[in-house]
């Protein structure tokens, strides 16, 4: 509790925490500019109750210990609470137990594999329910039963394909093979991947690959000569920034569910890629998890214009059950969980390098990151 | 964990330490004045192994029970770990005059605190204190692990649960029973005998 307020001029200081090099960079560096430019918006119209936000910015190189690292001197040494970062899974799980000892408030912009709840997290990307349960269903409407998995060797793919191999059970189907990558794989270590995908008759290859092999995984895909029509990647962490750093043509055809995509068409998303864009270059994309990065910092500002103070014991509360227009439609933060209520759309990718959003869920769907309600009852998308 | 409820002793060397204090492996980064001094022989009657480290070192040696250090402004960039994941006990050591940095404390986050000057009585009890926290925060992390690992094992025993009974034609209690048996029979958690069911069953279609 601070006791004793400062001077109406003295800014809001927050913590960002989002690795500009390293293996991890190309999507967590789209965050950091989404979570920059929302800052930049708030500044612009005045600051939060006329105290504008600085953030405190560390680079954490998509090393996990650097990440806990980072995380401690930002809540000791900067004297930050409020933190917006992380985009994998380990590096969350690094920088919760800083954030839980010392009371900070981690707001989280990226999709996981879910069974988790903090006091200490604002969770603002998708859990399996809001995204894994119905790509499950339409890859085997669409393509077929035989699901093969490949992704990165960390805790992430692991967690997120039990889930995927749970769901996919109660479908009728199977997982025809089953391999993981180390997160700096090379591209000739996908070569025997896609013999091994061939050989096992799959109809779907689900990937949790992330980071720079994705790009590898997606080009040893196309060399080898298999057909996106019958046999696609499907993935929830391929976005518009890896397909752009693969190439148009290599991702075109493939399936990614996400909350949001570029191709959104609403007013405000619009407004939001071309500011995005204005600031950060007329060619770089959008994604889900830039689009997190960005609403989650208006959702901070609008709580914390309501309790202006930036205590996590005062904050939270207010985050909680809140909601805002993101560019992905009406989002609102589980006062239950923590984490938001988002849509559910599937995209496949187009020759322009954007996702043609073939399903989409006619409202919110609710947070259920424990998967309580999911896959007993079916989701109407 | 032995708990023995008695009486406080009111005299010094009334009663022997409870067994969670005794024979501990004890950092001791304090200053080396007469005070300091005073505190190592004071830790060193709890029959611990006592070493003393002074300047503080950069970063302190993890591989102990017990840290008592200095409550000096370098002091948490010196903890060999983060806030949350505390590998030792930790006592802060605080001095008489200044008032006290209570955010320093915050970041440092002890388990107990000592005050110069030093009194027998009191370095015995923050002992037995910062021991006895540390070990309970060690179990709930603990137990939260375990939980976190139930609750998602849990949706697997239901599948294996619901495939015993389709493929076994038995009801509820019995699958549970089955897995049950199975799982201590081949000394693994039931976890993975319903892993192994569920697996099967996808490789027999």
């Amino acid at each position: 509790m601070r006791w004793c307020r400062g001077l109406v001029s003295e800014p809001w200081r927050v913590g960002v925490l989002f690795s500009q090099s390293g293996v991890m960079a190309v999507i967590e560096e789209t965050q950091l500019r989404a979570t920059l430019l929302a800052i930049d918006e708030i500044n612009a119209a005045g600051g939060v109750n006329g105290r504008e936000i600085v953030p405190v910015i560390y680079d954490p190189g998509s090393e996990t210990g650097a990440f806990a690292l980072c995380a401690k001197r930002l809540m000791i040494e900067d004297e930050v609470s409020t933190i917006f970062g992380c985009y994998t899974s380990s590096s969350r799980k690094a920088v919760l137990p800083v954030v839980e000892r010392l009371n900070g408030l981690l707001w989280y912009p990226t999709l996981y594999e879910g069974f988790e709840f903090s006091s200490n997290v604002i969770y603002t990307g998708a859990s399996p329910n809001q995204n894994s349960v119905a790509l499950c269903s339409y890859l085997v409407e669409n393509y077929g039963t035989r699901f093969f998995f490949v992704g990165s060797d960390y805790v992430y793919p692991r967690e997120s394909n039990r889930v995927m191999r749970d769901l996919l059970q109660t479908q009728g189907g199977e997982v025809v093979g089953e391999t993981y990558l180390d997160l700096r794989a090379k591209r000739t270590d996908f070569v025997p991947v896609m013999r091994q995908i061939k050989n096992a008759g799959a109809n779907v290859i689900f990937s949790t690959v992330v980071g720079d092999s994705t790009i590898y995984l997606y080009q040893s895909y196309a060399e080898a000569g298999l057909n996106p029509a019958v046999t696609p990647i499907a993935s929830l962490t391929t976005t518009e920034s890896e397909v752009r750093a693969m190439g148009f043509d290599v991702g075109a055809g493939q399936i990614t569910a996400a909350s949001y995509f570029q191709s959104v068409p609403n007013e405000r998303n619009t407004a939001f890629v071309a500011r995005y864009q204005r600031r950060h270059g007329d060619d770089e994309p959008t994604n889900m998890c830039a689009e997190a990065a960005y609403f989650q910092v208006h959702i901070f500002a609008n709580a914390l214009s309501r309790t202006n103070s930036i205590d996590t014991d005062q904050i939270r509360p207010a985050v909680l059950g809140s909601d805002f227009d993101a560019p992905q439609g009406r989002v609102s933060v589980s006062a239950a969980n923590g984490h938001t209520n988002l849509w559910t759309r599937i995209g496949r990718a187009n020759r322009r390098g954007q996702f043609d959003i073939v399903q989409e869920s006619p409202t919110p769907v609710w947070a259920d990151p424990y998967l309580v309600g999911s896959g007993r009852v079916s989701l109407s998308v | 964990m032995t708990t023995r409820n008695r009486s406080h002793p009111t005299t010094r060397g009334a009663q022997s330490p409870s067994s969670e204090v005794l024979c501990l492996d004890i950092v001791a980064a304090v200053r080396p004045d007469q005070e300091g001094d005073a505190l190592i022989r004071e830790l060193q009657r709890s029959r611990g192994r006592v070493r003393r480290l002074w300047p503080l070192p950069a970063r302190l040696p993890e591989d102990t029970d017990v840290i008592v250090a200095e409550l000096v402004p370098e002091l948490p960039q010196c903890l060999p770990w983060v806030p949350g994941q505390p590998m030792a006990a930790l006592i802060a050591v605080m001095a008489a005059i200044q008032p006290p940095n209570l955010k320093l404390l915050r970041n440092c986050a002890p388990h107990a605190v000592l005050h110069r000057p030093f009194t027998a009585n009191t370095v015995l009890t923050s002992l037995a204190l910062a021991r006895a926290q540390f070990l309970y925060e060690r179990r709930l992390r603990g137990r939260i692990d375990k939980l976190d690992e139930t609750l998602r094992a849990f949706r697997r025993v239901e599948r294996a649960k619901n495939i015993l009974m389709q493929t076994r034609k038995i009801d509820e209690e019995e699958a549970y029973q089955f897995m049950r048996r199975q799982a201590m029979k081949r000394r693994i958690s039931i976890s993975a005998i319903a892993a192994a069911i569920v697996d099967s069953c996808e490789v027999l279609g």
